[in-house]
C-alpha cells in the first residue's frame, strides 16, 4: 500500500500565469480543492487551495471600489500560492500511513507526489479516507464484530481461529488501542457469509475478550 | 445520510471526475483555393482518465485530422472553426501558441504511423531521448540516460543501453515503434494519441506492440486516443469506440456493443465487408459497401451516409440527423437506428453470390504450375575491404509445390519471408538461383526478357500499390488496351470495345476510358490495374498484396470481382497477403512462409486448425480479431526475423519458435542442427517441424468462439 498506487495521476494543474479569477472557476469547475502550480517539464512552483484564493478583507480595506476590480483581476496564481519551498510533499514509494502522519502532523489536506522533482500526483486526505474504506470492505455485505480484548500477544491470533474454525471467511480486519484503556486492544473484522448470531456464538467462546459491538453491514 | 446513499458511494470514484479529454462539436475545415473544406464536423466524445477510446474509419474521413486538432499541427492552412477542446477541463481552442504550450506542455504526446517520420535518422537515439528530459526539464545528462534506459526497459527492448549507441535505421521497425512509444511516455503524459502506430508492422509485431500498449495504459494510467482504420486492433487495446464517416462521428458505444449490435448503417456495413478469421468463399460472401466516401467540399444535404445507405428514405435526404443517445452510452447518427437494428439485414439482389456455382468447379487435377527447390539468393557485397567471399540474402532458399489449374495459393508470412522474392522469381522479375520452374510443361526459370510474348502473355502481375503501377500520364484506356494490342488479344479495330468489355467486368463503365490515373480512387485504380492483369487472357495471374493498401469496403469489392473473375475465365492465382482472414477467404491452398521457406503448406482449412506448423500457430494467435465472443489464444513470438544473409542452422524458426522445448524430449536441440522434416497430413497438408505430427494434432485450436 504505497503512494504511488493510490494517488491521482495526472491532476489537474495551472501555469503560474494563470489569473485568480480563472483558477477559481478551473477549481470550482472541476470540483477539486487543491491546484499544484507548474513550470516547465511539470516542475512543482507552488499549490493553490481554495484557501490560497480568499482575498485578505484588510489588504482591501484601503482600496476604493475601482482598485479592487483591478487588484482583483491582476492577481495571478502566482501571487497567491503556497511558493513551493513551503508546500510539503512526498515521494511514490512511501506507504500512506506515513502520507497520512505527514497530512496530521501539518494539518494539511494534500500532499503533492514527487518522482525526482517532477509532479507524478497528488495524493489527498480523501484519497486515504477512500482506502479507509477499501480496508473495512465496506464495498462488501458481512458482519462486522468490534472484540475488546487483552494488549498481548497472540489474542488476534484466538480470535481468528475461532473465525477459522467456523470456515468463515474475513473480508477486513484491523486493530487500534481500546480507547481510554491502554491495557486494552479493539480488534475489528468483518466475516463473510456467516449468520449474526452465530458469529456472536463462536467469539463469545473466545477466552477474556469481550464482543462491544456488532452489526451486520 | 441514509444508509441506502452510504452504500452507493463508490470508492474508486471520488478521484477528479474530469474526463482527460472532452471533444464538444468539434468543426475543422482545410482554407484551399476554392473555398474552405470542412474536413470535421459535429465531432463529439470525451476520454476519462485512464481510458483507451479508439477512433475508427476509413480513410480521408477525417480520423488523423481530429487528432491534429487536438495537438494543434492542423498546418498552415487548417484551423478549427467551431466547437471546443477541453483537455484536463481547460479549453485549448482560441488560445495563443505559448498559451497552449504552458497548458498542454508536456501533458499530451503522440505517436504516428511510421516511427521513422518520428525518429531523426542523424542522431543516436540516446541523444534523441535524452533531449527529451534534458531540454525540458534540465535533467542531467547522466540521470537523463539512466531514465531513458529504464523506460526502454520498461517497453520490453532488448539491450536497452547498446540501443540508445545506435541509430534509426539500425533497429527494426517494431523496435523503433517501442523507442518512438518509449519516448511519448518518458514525460508521464496525461493524454497519448497514437495514430495507426501498428499498421505499419507486422501481425505478430503489431500484437506485441498492443499488448504493450494495453500493460503501459495501465501502469501510468494514460489515457490514449487510438486511432486506427482495424476495428480488431481497436477492439485489442480499447474499450470505448467512435466510429467516423466523412468527418462526422456516426456511432459511439463500447467496443463490444458495436461489434454485436451496431446501430448505424455504415457500422453494420463495416462489420459485413471484412472477412473474419474462418470464413472461407464457398460458404460465405464479402457485401462491400456501394459508392465511395462523399468529398467534404460536396456533401449531401442530409445525412452524409444517405447515398449509399441500404435504408436511407427521404427524410434522410433532407433532414441531417443528430448524433443521439439510443440506448445508456450508445450514440448513433441516424434517424432509423432503432429501427434498423432490429431489420436483419437482406443482401440487395444483385449482390446475392452464387456460392453453388463456387462449389462445383474443384476436382482439377492438371498442375499448371510445378516448382521444385527453387532458390533466389542477392549477392550482398564482402564486409571486407580487399577480396573476402560474396555472401548471400537467400531470399527463396529450397521452395517445392504446385499449383493446380484454377486454384489460388495463398502465400502468407511476415515482411522479408521472401514472399515477393518467390513470385518475382516466377514471372521473370528476379533471376532464380537453383530449382526448376515448369509452368504448363514449359520451364520459365529465364528472366522475362528472354521470354518469348506467348509466356509473358500467360504470366501477369497485380501490384500492391496501384498508384505506382499505373503509367500517371496516359488514361485508363491506353493502359489497358496496351496488353490487348502486344498480345494481339483481339484484332486491332476491337481494342476500345473490349477495352470497355474490360471496364465493365470491373463495373466501371465507359466514362472511365479517357481518365486519368489521378481522377481515380484508389479502389478504381486497382480495379484498372487488375484489368490491365487480365487483359491477355492469362492462365496465371500473381497478386501481390493487391487489397492490403485499400479500405475496408473496397478492399470487399475488389475481392469479390478478383473472384468473379476467376470464376468467369478460369485464371489460377497466386494471391500474398499479410491479413490472415483475408489469405483464408479467397484462397484454396495457403503456404505459410518464413525466412525463404515454406513452414507449412497445405488446403486453407487445413492451415487453420491442428495440426498446426508453430510458427502458423504464432501467427493465427496474432491476429486482431474484433469478436468478443472469440477466444484467442496468446502467443507472441520473441525477437525479430533473423536476417535472410545468415539465417539459423537446422530449422530457420528454432530461434523463435515457443514449443519446441515442451514438445520436444531432449529441449529442441535437435531444432538447431538438423533441418525438419516434411510432415504430410491428410491432403496434401504438409509441415516442415521436428515435432512429430501426433503431437501437433494435439494442439488446442487458437481461436475457439465462446457463446
Amino acid at each position: 500500500m504505497l503512494v504511488k498506487d493510490y494517488m491521482t495521476r495526472h491532476p489537474l494543474m495551472a501555469e503560474p500565469t494563470m489569473s485568480i479569477v480563472e483558477a477559481q472557476r478551473y477549481m470550482g469547475e472541476n470540483d477539486i480543492r487543491h491546484l499544484p502550480v507548474v513550470g516547465d517539464g511539470k516542475r512543482l512552483l507552488g499549490l493553490v487551495t481554495r484557501q490560497s484564493l480568499l482575498v485578505d478583507p484588510g489588504r482591501l480595506g484601503s482600496l476604493d471600489i475601482w482598485e479592487i476590480a483591478g487588484y482583483l483581476s491582476d492577481l495571478t496564481v502566482k501571487d497567491v500560492m503556497v511558493k513551493a519551498d513551503a508546500v510539503v510533499t512526498v515521494e511514490q514509494g512511501v506507504t500512506i500511513e506515513e502520507a497520512a502522519r505527514i497530512m496530521v502532523g501539518k494539518k494539511i489536506g494534500c500532499l503533492p507526489v514527487l518522482g525526482e522533482g517532477i509532479v507524478v500526483g497528488i495524493i489527498t486526505e480523501i484519497d486515504l479516507l477512500a482506502q479507509l474504506m477499501k480496508l473495512m470492505a465496506t464495498q462488501e455485505a458481512g458482519v462486522r464484530v468490534t472484540v475488546r480484548q487483552p494488549n498481548r500477544t497472540g489474542e488476534l491470533a484466538k480470535m481468528v481461529s475461532a473465525i477459522a474454525a467456523q470456515g468463515w471467511g474475513i473480508l477486513a480486519c484491523g486493530g487500534a488501542p481500546a480507547p481510554k484503556d491502554p491495557t486494552k486492544w479493539d480488534a475489528v473484522v468483518k466475516i463473510r457469509n456467516a449468520p449474526r448470531e452465530e458469529v456472536v456464538a463462536a467469539l463469545e467462546t473466545v477466552e477474556d475478550q469481550e464482543i462491544v459491538d456488532v452489526r451486520e453491514v | 445520510m441514509s444508509a441506502d446513499l452510504e452504500w452507493t458511494t463508490d470508492m474508486d470514484d471520488h478521484g477528479i471526475k474530469t474526463p482527460i479529454l472532452q471533444v464538444d462539436d468539434l468543426a475543422i475545415s482545410y482554407e484551399t483555393r476554392t473555398g474552405d473544406v470542412p474536413a470535421v464536423r459535429d465531432v463529439s466524445f470525451e476520454i476519462q482518465r485512464g481510458e483507451a477510446h479508439g477512433i475508427v474509419g476509413e480513410s480521408g474521413c477525417g480520423k488523423s485530422t481530429v487528432a491534429f486538432g487536438i495537438v494543434n499541427f492542423l498546418g498552415r492552412n487548417g484551423r478549427i472553426v467551431d466547437g471546443h477542446i477541453l483537455f484536463q477541463g481547460q479549453d485549448l481552442v482560441g488560445r495563443s501558441q505559448e498559451e497552449l504550450r504552458r497548458i498542454r506542455g508536456d501533458r499530451i504526446a503522440m505517436v504516428y504511423q511510421d516511427p521513422m517520420q518520428a525518429l531523426n535518422p542523424s542522431m543516436r537515439l540516446g541523444d534523441q531521448m535524452t533531449e527529451v528530459l534534458t531540454v525540458h526539464r534540465d535533467v542531467e545528462q547522466k540521470k537523463a540516460e539512466e531514465k531513458c534506459i529504464q523506460m526502454l526497459e520498461r517497453v520490453y527492448m532488448p539491450d536497452p543501453a547498446n540501443v540508445m549507441r545506435r541509430y534509426p535505421h539500425q533497429i527494426s521497425g517494431g523496435q523503433q515503434q517501442r523507442v518512438v512509444i518509449a519516448m511519448a511516455l518518458l514525460n508521464d503524459p496525461a493524454l497519448l494519441i497514437m495514430d495507426e502506430p501498428t499498421t505499419a508492422l507486422d501481425v505478430t509485431v503489431e500484437a506485441a506492440v498492443l499488448d504493450l500498449i494495453a500493460e503501459l495504459q495501465r501502469d501510468f494510467d494514460t489515457a490514449i486516443m487510438y486511432i486506427s482504420h482495424n476495428l480488431g486492433v481497436i477492439a485489442r487495446v480499447s474499450t470505448k469506440v467512435g466510429v467516423m464517416y466523412a468527418g462526422e462521428l456516426v456511432e459511439r458505444a463500447s467496443v463490444k456493443d458495436v461489434y454485436l449490435k451496431p446501430y448505424h448503417p455504415y457500422t453494420q456495413g463495416l462489420m459485413r465487408c471484412v472477412p473474419r478469421l474462418g470464413m472461407d468463399k464457398t460458404s460465405s460472401y464479402l457485401y462491400p459497401i456501394p459508392g465511395r466516401v462523399p468529398s467534404p467540399k460536396n456533401l449531401p444535404a442530409g445525412c452524409v451516409y444517405e447515398p449509399r445507405c441500404d435504408y436511407a428514405r427521404e427524410e434522410c435526404r433532407l433532414k441531417k440527423p443528430e448524433l443521439r443517445e439510443i440506448e445508456a452510452d450508445r450514440w448513433a447518427r441516424c434517424h432509423f437506428a432503432e429501427e434498423i437494428a432490429q431489420v436483419s439485414w437482406e443482401p440487395p439482389a444483385d449482390l446475392v453470390p452464387d456460392l453453388a456455382a463456387l462449389e462445383e468447379r474443384d476436382e482439377v487435377t492438371e498442375t499448371i504450375l510445378e516448382i521444385t527447390n527453387a532458390k533466389t539468393y542477392y549477392e550482398a557485397p564482402s564486409k571486407q575491404l580487399i577480396g573476402g567471399e560474396a555472401q548471400y540474402v537467400k531470399a527463396v532458399d529450397d521452395v517445392s509445390f504446385g499449383v493446380k489449374k484454377g486454384q489460388t495459393l495463398g502465400i502468407v508470412g511476415e515482411s522479408g519471408c521472401g514472399k515477393s522474392t518467390l513470385v518475382k522469381t516466377i514471372i521473370g522479375m528476379e533471376e532464380p538461383t537453383g530449382g526448376e520452374f515448369e509452368f504448363m510443361g514449359v520451364d520459365v526459370s529465364s528472366p522475362v526478357s528472354q521470354r518469348d510474348l506467348a509466356l509473358i502473355q500467360e504470366l501477369q502481375m497485380v501490384f500492391q500499390n496501384p498508384d505506382s503501377t499505373l503509367n500517371p500520364s496516359f488514361t485508363v484506356g491506353t493502359q489497358i488496351g496496351r496488353p490487348l494490342r502486344r498480345f494481339k488479344t483481339v484484332p486491332g479495330d476491337q481494342v476500345r470495345a473490349e477495352v470497355v468489355r474490360l471496364l465493365e467486368m470491373m463495373r466501371l463503365n465507359e466514362s472511365y476510358y479517357n481518365r486519368l490515373p489521378r481522377q481515380l480512387s484508389g479502389g478504381e485504380k486497382q480495379r484498372v490495374g487488375i484489368a490491365r492483369a487480365i487483359a491477355g487472357r492469362p492462365e496465371l495471374v500473381l497478386c501481390d498484396e493487391p487489397v492490403s493498401a485499400l479500405d475496408v469496403s473496397v478492399q470487399a469489392a475488389v475481392l469479390n470481382l478478383l473472384l468473379e473473375i476467376q470464376e468467369e475465365i478460369g485464371t489460377t492465382m497466386i494471391f500474398i497477403a499479410h491479413d490472415l482472414s483475408v489469405v483464408r477467404f479467397f484462397c484454396d491452398v495457403i503456404g505459410v512462409m518464413y525466412l525463404g521457406q515454406f513452414a507449412e503448406i497445405g488446403p486453407a482449412e487445413a492451415i487453420y486448425a491442428p495440426p498446426y506448423h508453430p510458427y502458423t500457430e504464432a501467427l493465427l494467435s496474432a491476429v486482431p480479431i474484433p469478436d468478443p465472443s472469440v477466444e484467442q489464444k496468446h502467443i507472441r513470438l520473441s525477437g525479430n526475423v533473423p536476417s535472410a544473409l545468415n539465417p539459423p542452422g537446422g530449422c530457420r524458426f528454432h530461434t523463435r519458435c515457443p514449443r519446441r522445448t515442451e514438445m520436444l524430449s531432449d529441449g529442441g536441440t535437435i531444432c538447431e542442427t538438423e533441418v525438419p522434416p516434411e510432415r504430410t497430413a491428410e491432403d496434401g497438408h504438409r509441415i516442415f517441424c521436428h515435432i512429430p505430427l501426433e503431437d501437433l494434432r494435439q494442439m488446442e485450436p487458437v481461436v475457439t468462439t465462446t457463446e
